[in-house]
């Protein structure tokens, strides 16, 4: 009897420590982000206050206003940074897509000499930390003439997210059974049709999510868009969010409320496509 | 109509090496070139002026550069340990959860998609010594009525940079080594149960080595991209204060951009270029070491 | 007409041959197994007859076209796979119809050709549903019913039962034999299980190590196997062989236990050979078949026992060799009795013990 009590007890005790120390860790997950949420809407004063103010008195849109205004000291052109990463994310994403997918395939479906070397190169390539990569592209680039455009981001992008859209894809490929493209190559397809019309729709999930990894690689990458953008012809919005720091003050609310705009299609994002990456980084990674 | 012609896997990773080729490759031999030269941004008739292994001595024997170097080393071997055991233990408890795990998974993937330099900027805000939320908190609690230097003291200044590159990147750990779990066969831990395993045996000869993939492919996938937390350092300290959090990464950038010495900073480059490098291969020959261990290799 | 021949086809892989310069002809409506052990070669030669792996050497004829180099689309076959290979993002109607769709037939033949094969397979109900929400038997419907919705020359089909349980696979093999019936067109059958090659053969082609061993009828492998490999391959449970030398006209065992040769056979004394016998020709006393002709008696002790109901395998040890031997009509056998086993000598092979080939010519 004592021995089932001292279980029972240890049993609820191991409950009580797990649903703390679940509850602690999720706080310091998402507490970071909520308080930026939070004080997006808090008038600087509040923010700044000190005493601290721990419940907001004033919730209003008097940042984010500021912001797409373009007026008063949240004078950020947001809504021009904004359209920046989107053009440049968006079309970087789909050519690292395509790329991607023909690496990724070569990857999944064929064997050929030297291919596990050929595999860590690639990725060895993205590994290139980006402020060491962004000196010498800052003068070639400054040769060539495409610094502070969309096509000179572009192109830094795609080449940052191929390695590893090839990673995710090569995984989302091998889950599908390589009979699936036989059987439609007996019932009448080409080579083409057969990955068109049976591999890619089956594969698709998986890399829609791959695309969306890519997108939000550019949509958040920093160290080399603040070296090769200068002006808001390509300015993206992480580099944007220097514009509310001067030498010595920081505007804490206008840029929290240009946070949110920047997390909330990640968050979106990331939502739609949790279960994929998972499976897609695994099963490449696991099934070698 | 022959199905061989050239090898369709060339042609098919053909777009993949040109683009590198391209961005990658050809502009890192531009600075393999320019390291062993005294190129200064603002000269550019310096590009042409041959060195030899000068910047590479200089580095060498420069205290900042190995200051730096060492410290890249230490905050990566704390910052990858740590978040690899909370990860673990993130895991662990997430797994026993039976309603809600959606939820908690999706709500742990959000760090990683916080952009880097946010994460900075975030944990700028949240260590502020003086309206930073944990001081608030601090205060607010009676613990301490001091204003705690956080991002002053170059001490508590790489302790909070660590704290905000594990607050970013333990989701990544968690995230796989869950999937890890997942993935487990009952058999051998009901195998392990039947022959009298404790829970910590079954969980150090069972589970451990089948998650060991796991653990590298994430290991992998944060040696890609260690150098983010060069966004992290810049924003929320710059390697100061008197370059107590200095990092490869900032350093070779201040080289290059703020004080214009391509060269020079070129020189650094490489010599992080092969730490990552380094790293990642290492990762990926454990990834399938540990693969072929248990028997999923081809 | 879709005869299919293979001339001196070749597998080359690196620097190694999979599949030996085979030469095979099957005729037009003949259904013909490919069968034996694995890595034996038999699905790459299926492969190669689809056009999913290059010929090395060789030529292959479909009809009258040489087809080497065409790819599989124009080999106007069609094939099942081991897993069924069903497309999962289509309905079983899509699926089924896929074939026509790309080939741009009219919409309304597409239906008809649907409607057909599912109600030759009993479909109807399911072709709304995706192969996600099928079972094992199920699916494997849908993989034959679009092999036959284009009613092409070849159907071709690789393992297509190993996938299910022993009930089913039964059940199926009838099915597949009555839709051979029904259409009547040309099939290669691949198969690692000599039950199925037996039960649904016109011919069996009998392979290893990238060779034929032996094609012929079901009967005819079964009753005259050319070598020691096809003898204990085909029929279950496998030819007991025991080893021995001739000696007057006679097999003499390692322990002196001497066997007529079976009549009709000369053989030089002094060879080494193996005497080969079907648990079903060695019988013991009181629980045979009739003697026929020429019988030989032998009396072994039983070790063990398996009864299957209207017969019981008798496992006996003769010259230090497990035999297995049927007892009609069971009854129960003591561990270590000994009977009096009879052997029709005139269904008893013999092989030559260095090569195992069948001493019969």
């Amino acid at each position: 009897m004592a021995q089932a009590a001292t279980h029972r007890f240890r049993r609820r005790l191991l409950k009580a420590l797990h649903f703390t120390g679940l509850f602690l860790a999720m706080s310091v997950i998402c507490l970071p982000g909520l308080w930026i949420v939070l004080n997006s809407f808090r008038p600087t004063v509040e923010i700044m206050a000190k005493p601290p103010v721990w419940i907001p008195t004033e919730l209003n849109l008097d940042h984010y206003r500021a912001m797409f205004g373009g007026i008063g000291q949240g004078g950020v052109p947001v809504l021009t940074y904004f359209q920046n990463s989107l053009i440049i994310s968006v079309t970087s994403t789909v050519i690292a897509l395509l790329v991607g997918m023909a690496g990724g395939y070569a990857f999944a479906r064929y064997r050929f000499k030297g291919k596990a070397t050929m595999f860590v190169a690639l990725m060895a390539s993205r590994a290139v930390p980006g402020v060491a990569l962004s000196l010498p592209l800052f003068i070639l680039y400054g040769r060539i003439g495409i610094i502070d455009t969309h096509f000179g981001m572009i192109l830094v992008y795609v080449a940052m997210n191929v390695p590893f859209t090839i990673w995710l894809i090569d995984g989302f490929f091998r889950q599908v059974p390589k009979e699936l493209a036989e059987a439609a190559e007996i019932d009448g397809c080409t080579r083409w049709q057969a990955f068109w019309r049976v591999e890619f729709p089956v594969a698709r999930a998986g890399i829609a999510s791959a695309g969306i990894f890519a997108f939000l690689t550019s949509w958040n990458e920093y160290a080399l868009a603040s070296q090769l953008t200068r002006s808001v012809n390509s300015k993206t919005m992480p580099v944007g969010l220097l514009d509310f720091t001067s030498q010595f003050t920081l505007n804490w609310g206008g840029m929290c409320a240009l946070a949110v705009l920047m997390i909330i299609p990640a968050l979106v994002l990331t939502f739609l496509v949790q279960k994929h990456l998972i499976a897609g980084l695994t099963f490449g990674g696991v099934k070698g | 109509m022959t199905r061989a012609k050239l090898p369709p896997w060339l042609v098919l990773l053909m777009p993949a090496v040109i683009i590198l080729a391209a961005v990658v490759l050809i502009p890192l031999l531009l600075s393999l070139y320019s390291s062993f030269t005294a190129y200064q941004l603002t000269r550019p008739e310096t590009l042409y002026r041959w060195i030899g292994t000068f910047n590479y001595v200089k580095a060498a024997s420069d205290p900042n550069f190995w200051w730096a170097f060492g410290r890249t080393v230490l905050l990566l071997t704390i910052a990858l340990n740590t978040e690899m055991l909370l990860g673990l233990g993130l895991a662990l408890m997430v797994s026993k959860v039976t309603r809600g795990q959606r939820a908690l998974r999706t709500a742990m993937m959000f760090p990683m998609m916080f952009s880097p330099i946010l994460v900075g900027f975030q944990f700028k805000f949240i260590f502020n010594d003086n309206v930073g939320l944990v001081n608030n908190a601090l205060q607010s609690l009676g613990l301490t009525d001091v204003a705690i230097p956080w991002l002053v003291d170059g001490q508590l200044a790489l302790f909070a940079i660590i704290c905000a590159e594990i607050w970013t990147s333990t989701s990544v750990f968690a995230i796989l080594i869950l999937a890890g779990l997942f993935s487990i066969p009952q058999d051998p831990l009901e195998a392990a149960k039947v022959d009298g395993c404790t829970a910590w045996q079954s969980f150090r000869f069972v589970t451990l080595p089948f998650l060991m993939p796991f653990i590298y492919i994430a290991m992998a996938i944060r040696s890609l991209d260690v150098a983010r937390a060069y966004d992290i350092v810049q924003i929320m300290t710059n390697g100061g204060p008197a370059r107590r959090t200095e990092l490869l990464w900032t350093l070779i950038g201040r080289t290059g951009y703020v004080d214009a010495r391509m060269g020079y900073a070129n020189a650094m480059g490489y010599i992080s270029i092969f730490l990552a490098i380094g790293f990642t291969v290492y990762f990926f020959r454990k990834l399938t070491a540990a693969r072929v261990s248990l028997g999923m290799g081809d | 007409m879709a005869q299919v021949h293979l001339r001196n086809v070749l597998k080359r892989y690196g620097g190694l041959d999979v599949v030996h310069s085979i030469n095979l002809d099957i005729a037009h409506g003949e259904f013909v197994v490919l069968v034996g052990p694995s890595g034996c070669g038999k699905s790459t030669t299926l492969r190669m007859i689809a056009g999913l792996e290059e010929i090395s050497g060789g030529e292959i004829a479909i009809g009258d076209r040489v087809v080497n180099d065409l790819p599989p689309r124009e080999r106007n076959i069609s094939m099942v796979f081991q897993n069924y290979a069903l497309y999962p993002h289509m309905t079983v109607r899509e699926n089924l119809g896929f074939s026509l769709t790309i080939a741009k037939r009219p919409k309304a033949e597409i239906a008809a050709a649907v409607a057909e094969a599912a109600e030759i397979l009993s479909l109807t109900p399911l072709l709304d549903r995706r192969p996600g929400a099928l079972s094992g038997g199920q699916r494997q419907r849908v993989a034959m019913g679009r092999a036959i919705v284009r009613h092409p020359e070849v159907f071709l089909f690789d393992e297509p039962l190993s996938n299910l349980d022993a009930k089913l696979r039964t059940q199926m093999r009838v099915e597949i034999k009555k839709l051979h019936q029904k259409v009547g067109t040309t099939v290669v059958y691949v198969t690692h299980d000599q039950v199925e090659a037996m039960t649904l053969a016109d011919r069996i082609v009998i392979m290893r190590d990238g060779h034929i061993v032996q094609i012929g009828t079901p009967l005819e492998v079964f009753e005259r196997p050319v070598n020691t490999f096809v003898a204990t391959f085909i029929g279950s449970p496998p030819m007991n062989l025991l080893a021995g030398t001739v000696q007057g006209g006679q097999v003499v065992l390692a322990d002196g236990t001497a066997l007529p040769l079976p009549p009709g056979l000369q053989v030089a004394d002094g060879r080494a050979v193996q005497f080969g016998v079907r648990a079903d020709n060695i019988m013991p006393e009181g629980h045979a078949l009739p003697p026929t002709a020429h019988m030989a008696y032998v009396e072994m002790p039983v070790t063990l026992t398996e009864p299957l109901g209207t017969e019981t395998l008798l496992f006996a040890a003769l010259a230090g060799t497990e035999v297995q031997a049927k007892m009609l009509n069971p009854r129960p056998v003591r561990m270590g009795e000994r009977l009096r086993f009879g052997i029709a000598l005139d269904r008893c092979h013999l092989f030559d013990a260095a090569s195992g080939a069948s001493l019969r010519g």
